[in-house]
């Protein structure tokens, strides 16, 4: 299958800006009605204009129409992020979270307005506490780095009413980036551990790197490369052993359901990605959730309020009762529309069907690392099985044939299929981090195989088309380089700037003459 | 498939998990549901919950509900913008790259600075972001704040600003006007200060009229000025970037999305454009260029060595996912109201505050507001009566089908039985009405 | 073998700097090899000046950090090859950082040093025939 991208353009752009379009006067047919009172806001603080776009509300829907077919979504193709978990997004979700009882609600409202949105997050807390292991789930993070940085400071409080100074927080190599900027800015100094030479955390070198200045050891199981941290025990008990704490990422969860809890392995701290394996949206970036659990030894550092249950009123509650909660960590309660899609995944899949999920990821990645060994020029570090992803390495495709893993994925494009993750984890050379998720179908699978074979024999043929892919997309490669150098980062600098090259044009015409 | 793989069955995929960590029976959970079921569950749920739309609410603190035109919500539910994810690959992702570079000029323009970032998560930990952000571009230790600001945002502020150490400072308040007491900034500022925060409105929604001299004190002391504000407040007043702002924070759930019992929320994010500001900036950015061949306009995420899967510990902050989508939403919204329906929208919420403001002064055994300054669309209601508290009185107004403002007694004590309440466009001229005939028979303890 | 521009009269780094004696004051910057092994530049954080440095070891510390360079996707320090005192830095490079790709022995200097143990710290140091041997070997 080959793609072929919508492309709007006009006079050296693709779709112009919002800025660029419309006319004086034009706007959506909202309005509010006859004023009610004068305001008592002096004139001096009024503004005198506001400079938005004016455009009529056809303008607006076409305008961004035309810019979501110049985009790419899990609806559209396979998409093997390695690590984010790009399964389908069930519409049934969206639908619920759209519900007025869902929207319309502010967190605020008296608690026995809301009782319906408390149990939801009552169960869902029960349901992702079951799934993991674990005592307490907080869910206020709005994303997974945002829950890192929760583990980080209930890490920090735990020691601090021990009495205990501990500034250290082990790291492994291949860990993503966001666990090293968690640890520092909770203030601890990140120590990294490598990895053995079967891809799992170097278990002697963690023994020598754990002392008394150790808080904690951040862990994704199954890890980076997609393989399941077999010696976990060992790993427990060498942290526990000497005072730390240990915290898992759950950015891989989705490679063990039902199969083992994190917090049955020793983990104290279980972060969640809802946004990954619970399959709500990504939405281009955002929003997610990424709640917190943890065992009962921590469960009273967790963020203010918790939801309850009163058996004696039979209602739920927030409860602020936490003396040495360490407060807030985002305004409200969490990213309550996410927490619905998430929940309504949950009961759909059951405990059958998670642990089906998991199967069904496993066996996927597999079958694709079994599929590609058998490609040339590409190869892997680590033998299998993997869990639900695997890292191939294109070194040999540019040893050979000077192509990188940014070509190969760059080439993917344009068959539809967005790029894998590439150069993460840092430790595998020209790394192309695939996983494909359980809802794809063996047919999506042997296409991207059959996609990836052709490339690996393009490089031999037509090396050249590999280096300039994509060229189905709306737009080629772009100079990252000038974006970096010369930043427009908005439409007040973009104008700024091109008012200066009219000048000089104007300047150096007048120049000429 | 398994033949392909080499197993026999999907269990040996499994067989490198410790068996005693190896689950023996499952997760605990109830079995699956049809689509048809789990839909009627969580509606089922969920109906146990009153929206506001069935009964006048004077809610706001943080998130406020505003008129979102249904074509905003239809838009940022296309899938390819739903289901896609961060637009690293620029070639195939221009469509959110283009409008989530609208998003940041939009809001460039609301709050009179340069550059924004694609979104923080809330409001308040884009005020925990600004303060470290502060402290890395000053090399300062200490960061005042106003002692009627957010609670909440306050204990946000203090989690964010924990690990590098932080000093936060409050500045007391002039009790009259509510506003900050100049002299107390003054003999707190100094050469330890990495910046001053306001919020404008303020948390208890009166404007904070001496922005310009907080602005030229704090720029004297080699401080950063930061500005938290409510964007729909832009459409009608002078933006921070106006008055001296060297950073402005807010909420923009406001703009396009919806309250959603306080999240997904968007925290706004934006600076003057120099440069030891831009490379201390938290958050994704997206640039504009051109195709390598220099021919074609086209977007692109940039300056991507402040973030953390390049720098690592010394990132600019460890933000990855953000609010992207409720961002496009935002962008959706300001492309559609333009100048004169964003303006319409402030003055609206602004002139139904002044009604409500109006009419519940001539309630006796109330005081409205407490603070003799401007306000906005936010303004505070203090139960005077003896031995009326304000829970009680909200609970009053509950019963009459009125649901009341956000009590405050508990974190100002100082203030006595006092909430804030909060008008929208939203509000009809029978609601207030009915608030404040429901506030009269409140106070008298009449049903 | 690609080849690679190496001046003489400069000694080298293993960490790819060059250092160019002038008078009392030392230039640093850094060689072909590594603007080519870098990419684009495309921001330079530079020192300050008055800023202590010491010589470059086998462990690596923040004290021996000049500054960094900046690709795209990457960020590498730059660590000083001399001890002593920051005196200068190249402003150039704050509006064209890509002096640092066209000109790295020229246009391209970061800054200068008041160096502190000049004599012995030169020794440790390659000249231009071990350096070009250095890279070889790297391959």
């Amino acid at each position: 299958m080959k793609y072929r991208q919508a492309r709007w353009t006009a006079d050296g752009s693709l779709e112009p800006l919002v800025f660029e379009l419309g006319g004086k006067g034009r706007r959506c047919t909202f309005s509010c009605g006859k004023q009610l009172s004068e305001t008592n806001i002096p004139e001096g603080f009024l503004r005198a204009s506001i400079n938005l776009p004016e455009l009529s509300e056809p303008e607006v829907v076409r305008h961004y129409t035309h810019l979501s077919q110049m985009n790419f979504g899990v609806d559209s193709g396979f998409y093997p992020l390695g690590s984010c978990t790009m399964k389908y997004n069930p519409k049934i979700s969206e639908e619920l979270a759209d519900l007025e009882t869902a929207t319309n609600i502010h967190p605020y409202q008296s608690e026995e307005t809301v009782q319906g949105a408390l149990e939801l997050m009552y169960n869902l807390e029960r349901s992702l506490a079951e799934i993991a292991g674990v005592s307490r789930v907080c869910l206020h993070p709005a994303a997974g780095a945002h829950g890192e940085l929760l583990g980080m400071l209930i890490v920090r409080a735990h020691f601090k009413s021990k009495g205990e100074e501990r500034t250290e927080v082990i790291v492994p190599d291949s860990a993503h980036g966001t666990n090293f900027t968690s640890a520092a800015m909770a203030g601890f100094n990140v120590v990294v551990v490598p990895s053995d030479s079967r891809g799992r955390v170097d278990i002697a070198a963690l023994g020598g790197a754990v002392s008394k200045k150790t808080a904690a050891l951040m862990l994704t199981n199954p890890n980076t490369l997609g393989l399941f941290e077999d010696g976990i025990l060992e790993i427990a008990k060498i942290v526990h052993k000497a005072g730390g704490l240990l915290y898992y990422d759950g950015a891989n969860l989705n490679g063990i359901m039902g199969k083992a809890r994190p917090g049955d392995m020793g983990f104290d701290i279980v972060h969640f990605n809802l946004h990954k394996t619970f399959s709500t949206p990504h939405g281009g970036g955002g929003p997610g959730a990424g709640p917190v659990g943890v065992c009962k030894d921590l469960e009273r550092f967790l963020p203010v309020p918790m939801v309850e249950y009163s058996k004696k009123n039979k209602r739920y509650y927030l409860d602020y009762n936490k003396p040495v909660s360490i407060g807030k960590i985002k305004s409200f309660y969490g990213n309550f529309g996410v927490l619905v899609k998430a929940y309504t995944y949950i009961l759909m899949m059951g405990a059958e069907g998670l642990e089906a999920a998991t199967d069904a990821a496993v066996v996927n990645a597999n079958y694709i690392m079994r599929k590609l060994e058998e490609v040339s020029g590409f190869e892997f570090k680590y033998p299998g099985p993997c869990k639900h992803e695997t890292v191939a390495s294109a070194e040999p495709l540019k040893t050979e044939k000077g192509i990188t893993a940014r070509d190969v994925a760059k080439s993917l494009l344009d068959y539809g299929q967005h790029a894998p993750t590439y150069y993460f984890p840092p430790i595998v050379p020209e790394a192309l981090m695939i996983e494909p998720t359980e809802t794809e179908s063996k047919e999506e699978l042997d296409r991207f195989v059959d996609a990836l074979k052709r490339i690996s024999e393009e490089a031999h043929s037509k090396p050249e088309k590999l280096r300039s892919a994509p060229t189905g997309t709306a737009i080629g490669r772009l100079d990252e380089v000038k974006a970096a150098r010369e930043p427009i980062l908005s439409w007040r600098m973009y104008r700024d700037i091109k008012d200066k090259v009219v000048q000089n044009r104007g300047a150096s015409a007048e120049n000429e003459t | 498939m398994l033949r392909e793989i080499g197993v026999t069955n999907v269990e040996e995929l499994f067989a490198d998990i410790p068996p005693k960590v190896r689950l023996k029976h499952g997760l605990k959970l109830p079995p699956p549901m049809s689509e048809l079921d789990a839909k009627r569950h969580v509606k089922s749920l969920l109906s146990k919950n009153k929206p506001f739309t069935e009964m006048p609410m004077f809610l706001g603190g943080g998130v406020w509900p505003h008129y979102i035109p249904a074509h905003v919500r239809s838009l940022v539910q296309r899938s390819e913008f739903l289901t896609s994810y961060t637009p690293y690959q620029a070639e195939v992702s221009q469509g959110m790259l283009q409008a989530l570079f609208e998003y940041q000029s939009l809001v460039a323009e609301l709050v009179g600075l340069d550059v924004a970032n694609s979104s923080m998560y809330d409001w308040a930990t884009a005020v925990g972001e600004a303060a470290l952000m502060c402290a890395r571009v000053t090399g300062r230790k200490k960061f005042l704040v106003p002692k009627l600001m957010s609670p909440e945002r306050l204990s946000v502020l203090k989690n964010y600003t924990s690990g590098p150490a932080l000093e936060i400072v409050e500045i007391g308040y002039d009790g009259v006007t509510g506003q900050l007491r100049m002299d107390e900034l003054g003999g707190k500022l100094g050469e330890d200060i990495a910046g001053v925060y306001i919020e404008n409105p303020s948390y208890l929604g009166f404007l904070e009229t001496q922005v310009q001299e907080i602005a030229e004190k704090t720029r004297g002391a080699g401080a950063l000025f930061v500005v938290g504000v409510n964007p729909i407040s832009l459409g009608l007043l002078k933006p921070p970037g106006d008055y001296g702002a060297d950073i402005a924070v807010g909420e923009g759930q406001p703009l396009g999305n919806p309250v959603n019992f306080g999240g997904p929320t968007l925290g706004i994010f934006a600076c003057r454009n120099e440069q030891k500001l831009v490379r201390q900036l938290p958050g994704r950015l997206v640039g504009m260029t051109t195709t390598l061949d220099g021919n074609t306009r086209g977007y692109t995420m940039t300056l991507q060595t402040r973030e953390q899967h390049i720098r690592r510990e010394r990132a600019t902050s460890n933000i990855c996912s953000n609010e992207a989508l409720c961002a496009v939403a935002a962008a959706i919204y300001l492309t559609s109201m333009g100048p004169s329906g964003l303006r319409e929208v402030a003055e609206t919420c602004a002139s139904n505050a002044a009604y409500a403001m109006k009419k519940l002064q001539k309630v006796k055994g109330l005081k409205v507001p407490i603070f003799d300054s401007p306000h906005f669309n936010e303004f505070t209601l203090k139960c005077v009566k003896p031995e009326l508290g304000i829970e009680t009185f909200n609970d009053r107004l509950l019963e009459l089908g009125v649901h009341g403002g956000t009590p405050v007694q508990g974190e100002f004590p100082e203030l006595g039985e006092t909430a804030v309440l909060c008008t929208t466009e939203l509000h009809t001229k029978e609601d207030i009405d009915k608030l404040v005939e429901a506030a009269a028979k409140a106070v008298e303890g009449k049903k | 073998m690609e080849k690679y521009d190496i001046r003489d009269g400069l000694h080298y780094s293993r960490e790819h700097e060059w250092v160019k004696v002038e008078g009392n004051l030392v230039r640093v910057g850094i060689t072909d090899y590594a603007q080519r092994k870098l990419g684009d530049i495309v921001y330079a954080e530079m020192p300050e000046v008055g800023k202590q440095i010491k010589q470059i070891a086998e462990k690596k510390t923040r004290e021996m950090e000049l500054g960094a360079l900046e690709s795209i996707k990457a960020v590498s320090a730059v660590y000083s090859p001399i001890s002593g005192t920051v005196k200068e830095v190249n402003k150039a490079l704050q509006e064209r950082p890509e002096l640092v790709n066209t000109s790295p022995y020229n246009e391209g200097w970061i800054c200068m040093i008041d160096p502190n143990a000049l004599n012995a710290e030169l020794g440790k140091l390659m000249d231009a025939k071990e350096y070009s041997d250095y890279l070889v070997k790297l391959g």
